[in-house]
């Protein structure tokens, strides 16, 4: 198999990227990289591209959340809950973008050592997740307002303040501060991802297992059918929309509210106007009480810094309100109806477990059932605790980093600061403290650090023209490791379609691709490309969307798409939920649908088997 | 006894009566199924022929002591009780009792001669046991009430085919028992046509429904004379698990020429396109969920789209039997009884193969 020149991929050693991002190596730290002195070992694993959290090119410090979930992912699977013949997942860059590889089962005496600990920490967590959710809740919200609280100086004081020196010298000062609270962001950073795994590789587990009972009793069902059976109506991923619609109702009640909320006025304006009625300022207070932290929505993956949030554009939950409001004079309902979403739950696992034949078949279905519904609202709530709420005030955070960088002359724009990993950050940051302690009118490196801005701005911009081999090196015997299976969906028919891929051909030239079928149904409609979410007021109903991913803060446009296609997500992403809630087809987690599909074309967009075809190019 | 009923006042209890297809069309009629109107020609219409006109004696006799593994002596007696039914002079009442509701039908359907199909209905057939399917006659695209006379008296006539006889003696159901009954159904000017399952025949699967269909009359599926389209469709979800769309060379269809009907050579555009729209196949699965729930138990189904009405009146239901194959199996678990921690377990040791 090794030796087939046919059933392998490039060898990462000798992969070559383009020209024109030279010098890409250095945006990122050294274990990241395919090196000689770990060649034995990289040349016999399996490496493709990670599509689902890394599409684009990889800003440097946007890298650390990748660096953090290949560290927790692997711990939790290796060392903490022992799933006994899986491993973890590392990962490696190659030109931009990154490439990650299931590790093989360990020994067979460490798969049984890791058996016997599994069975007893494992079977604890499904025992009490109640209460487990409740202290993982707990913990997580004190570590964001923790990192929320994190003082990041504006600026550095021309003297300390007389109360750090009398009547007793505190004895560290702003130089020392500064960089200790980048420290302790990243730190907290890397904490909240230990915490976001905590019990998501066993959520993925039971859905796996679950999805096989399934399989087994009714061949051929659906993920989309799957994934009704377990989806929660009430997790958090909807709030945000939940909120709206509330602000939105409430804000029917008062003429003059509704009137400065439906202009189209700036939301500043809008503020300064709702401020001057008591019922205006009724109405900004409950804004504020849901804003923290339902609104702290990224307006993308929450991956990369450039997505911004809500947070950071009231003008996109301002805008949803608006047009809420247009709704429900036409007499519309706005909210999903949560009592239908459970009923219609119940009665699909009702009538699948009444045609279950034995008992002992319909015993095992129900402790399958009862155990992934136990758990399987982590993966629905997770996402918005970490991805949303906890990556929003990190990106608020980091920015002030920035600000800081601009003000004291090393970097020309705040956003700068994530052309740079997060080891070199203490670096720059160390530049300017001593400058600061060194006296008046030190110089600082400021131009070198600019230049490399610029210059891994335009190895970024490169990289996003080119298209990457789906794969490196060898293909791999096994896989045990429950998130390769479920989100990458790697199984011998995938690694075919990548080595088929190889030679990727132009975007232009691609007919058909494939992803998950996220949810059920046929239909064919024009695309509209949204690579950003700002884009949606460019939409028209009946169009189908074709998106990087979509999060709480795309919710409100899925009542007027006829389906929705993405690049990242697997079954149980936001869009697959949203999307089975709303009987939109959808497949999601084609890696490539954005970067091959042109606003205009004709799609057919089938649910039931993933597949999206591109009909008619447009023009 | 009356020599004929309408469909709508046949129910499951009239199998008697009528025997199991006609009984089974008023039951679907109860159940609020659509279904080509028509009646049916009771059992003891043919009971009274074959009195009256002197020949039931006659066809015991010739039964009688008959072994059935002697292939030429059940020929002969099957042929010669045939000739005896077709031969013999069909009494005025109840000739004229099949015209009356042939032109009770034809006024129904606002036409002068309504094509109709005329099917045998063996008291013992379509059972949940015993499928007895396809050993009696059926003549379909009749036109005009001579010719529905004749067909029918074909069809009790046919009563008595080798195969027939012989099935009876192996199965030990005696001949006196096995009456027959005649349906006689406008037919559908079927667009397209075919069977469902409302379980996967394949491997017993009760969660899906199999929809097999061709252009034209769905003769050509019920034979297996051509490879249909198949769509597997969840019956919960009712979203399509995979669809064949298979070359179909010949349909079934009425020449008016020979006024029968034919295999004609489909047209090159319409062999590899497919026969049902989405719309149809999810009505389809609708009327299979119904007749499912109806009868408490899986069931083979014809269905035909009848090309003169528009969606979703042209949606009709021709027949539906218990299934017979995996009713009849005893249920195999497929898992054993596992608690979730035994399964969660089993996931956790699972490797995928992913290299060949």
């Amino acid at each position: 198999m090794a030796e087939e020149k046919a059933g392998r991929f490039p060898d990462p050693h000798e992969f070559k990227v383009p020209p024109e991002l030279e010098g890409w190596e250095e945006m990122y730290p050294s274990h990241h990289l395919f090196s000689g002195d770990r060649a034995d070992w990289e040349k016999q694993q399996f490496w493709y591209q990670d599509k689902i959290h890394a599409p684009e090119p990889m800003p440097p410090l946007d890298l650390l959340f990748q660096e953090a979930w290949q560290i927790s992912l692997s711990q939790y699977t290796t060392r903490v809950f022992c799933i006994p013949p899986a491993q973890g997942i590392a990962q490696r860059m190659v030109g931009c973008y990154m490439y990650i590889c299931a590790i093989a089962p360990p020994p067979p005496e460490v798969i049984g050592e890791k058996a016997e600990l599994f069975g007893k920490r494992v079977f604890y967590v499904f025992d009490h997740y109640e209460e487990l959710w409740d202290k993982w809740l707990t913990k997580f919200k004190a570590l964001g307002e923790e990192m929320k609280a994190l003082k990041v100086p504006a600026e550095l004081p021309k003297f300390v303040p007389e109360d750090q020196v009398l009547p007793a010298p505190v004895g560290f000062y702003d130089s020392y501060k500064l960089i200790a609270a980048f420290d302790t962001l990243v730190n907290q950073m890397f904490k909240g991802w230990q915490y976001h795994f905590e019990m998501l590789n066993l959520t993925y587990l039971a859905y796996l297992m679950f999805g096989d009972v399934c399989r087994k009793l009714f061949p051929g069902i659906s993920e989309s059918a799957i994934g009704k059976m377990v989806a929660g109506a009430y997790v958090s991923m909807f709030r945000p929309e939940e909120e709206l619609c509330r602000l939105s109702r409430l804000a029917t009640e008062s003429p003059e509210v509704a009137a400065v909320l439906k202009s189209s006025a700036a939301v500043n304006k809008k503020i300064a106007d709702l401020e001057k009625t008591p019922a205006g300022k009724n109405w900004l207070k409950a804004y504020d009480a849901a804003k923290d932290p339902w609104f702290y929505v990224s307006c993308g993956s929450g991956w990369l810094h450039y997505e911004g949030s809500w947070i950071s554009n009231p003008e996109i939950p301002y805008g949803y309100i608006k047009s809420y409001m247009e709704r429900l004079e036409k007499g519309e309902t706005i909210e999903r109806s949560l009592e239908n979403i459970d009923k219609e739950r119940e009665e699909i696992v009702a009538e699948y477990r009444k045609l279950i034949k034995t008992e002992d078949d319909k015993k095992s279905f129900d402790g399958a059932f009862n155990t992934i519904r136990t758990i399987y609202r982590y993966a629905e709530d997770h996402l918005f605790w970490v991805e949303h709420w906890f990556h929003t005030i990190w990106f608020d955070k980091v920015r002030k980093f920035g600000k800081l960088l601009v003000d004291n002359g090393m970097l020309n724009e705040v956003d700068d600061i994530f052309m740079f990993h997060r080891y070199e950050i203490p670096e720059l940051l160390t530049e300017v403290a001593t400058a600061w302690a060194l006296g008046v009118d030190i110089p600082v490196r400021g131009d070198f650090y600019k230049t490399k801005a610029e210059k891994r701005r335009n190895i970024l911009k490169a990289a996003g023209e080119w298209n990457p081999t789906p794969a490196l090196g060898i293909p791999p015997e096994e896989v045990a490791e429950p998130f390769t299976i479920m989100l990458w969906g790697v199984t011998t028919d995938k690694v075919k379609e990548w080595l088929k891929g190889v030679s990727s051909p132009k975007a232009g030239d691609v007919k058909e691709i494939k992803g998950f079928a996220a949810s059920a149904g046929v239909v064919e409609g024009p695309a509209r490309v949204l690579k950003l979410l700002k884009e949606i007021v460019d939409l028209k109903p009946g169009e189908i969307i074709v998106c990087p991913n979509t999060n709480p803060s795309w919710a409100p446009v899925f009542t007027n798409i006829k389906a929705a296609v993405t690049d990242i997500g697997g079954l149980t992403s936001h869009a697959a939920i949203v999307c089975r809630e709303y009987g939109v087809p959808s497949v999601t987690g084609t890696g490539i649908a954005t970067s091959v599909i042109k606003t205009g074309d004709i799609l057919k967009v089938d649910g039931d088997t993933g597949v999206v075809t591109i009909v008619k190019r447009a023009g | 006894m009356a020599y004929t009923i309408i469909f709508e006042n046949l129910d499951k209890r009239s199998l008697p009566l009528v025997g199991g297809k006609n009984a089974s069309l008023g039951e679907l009629i109860k159940a609020g199924i659509k279904v080509p109107p028509g009646f049916a020609v009771t059992t003891a219409g043919y009971l009274d022929f074959i009195t009256q006109a002197g020949i039931a004696s006659r066809i015991v006799e010739i039964l009688a002591g008959l072994n059935v593994e002697d292939v030429s002596a059940l020929n002969s007696a099957a042929a010669e009780i045939q000739e005896l039914i077709k031969g013999a002079h069909l009494p005025e009442d109840i000739s004229g009792a099949i015209e009356t509701g042939y032109a009770e039908l034809c006024h129904k359907c606002g036409l002068k001669a309504v094509p109709v199909a005329v099917r045998s209905s063996a008291t013992a057939e379509d059972l949940p046991t015993a499928s007895f399917a396809g050993q009696q006659d059926t003549y379909l695209w009749v036109e005009g009430a001579d010719r529905v006379v004749d067909r029918v008296q074909k069809c009790w006539a046919s009563l008595y085919t080798p195969r027939a006889i012989s099935y009876r003696v192996r199965n030990q159901f005696p001949h006196e028992k096995v009456l027959i009954s005649v349906g006689i159904q406008k037919m559908v000017n079927s667009k397209a046509a075919g069977v469902m399952f409302t379980i996967n025949p394949t491997d017993g699967d009760p969660s899906k429904i199999l929809i097999e269909g061709n252009w034209g009359l769905g003769e050509t599926v019920v034979s297996g004379s051509v490879n249909p389209d198949k769509f597997l469709v969840d019956k919960v979800m009712r979203e399509t698990v995979s669809r064949t769309i298979s070359t179909k060379h010949i349909e079934c269809v009425y020449d008016p020429v020979s006024r029968e009907v034919i295999n004609a050579d489909t047209d090159p555009e319409r062999q590899c396109q497919c026969c049902l729209e989405e719309r149809e196949v999810k009505a389809l699965v609708q009327a299979a969920r119904d007749i499912e729930a109806h009868y408490g138990r899986a069931m083979d189904i014809e269905w035909a789209i009848d090309r003169d009405f528009p969606f979703p009146d042209n949606l009709f239901i021709v027949q539906a039997r218990p299934e017979t194959v995996w009713s009849q199996r005893k249920a195999e678990s497929k898992i054993g009884a596992k608690s979730g921690y035994q399964l969660l377990l089993e996931q956790a040791m699972k490797r995928i193969k992913v290299s060949e």
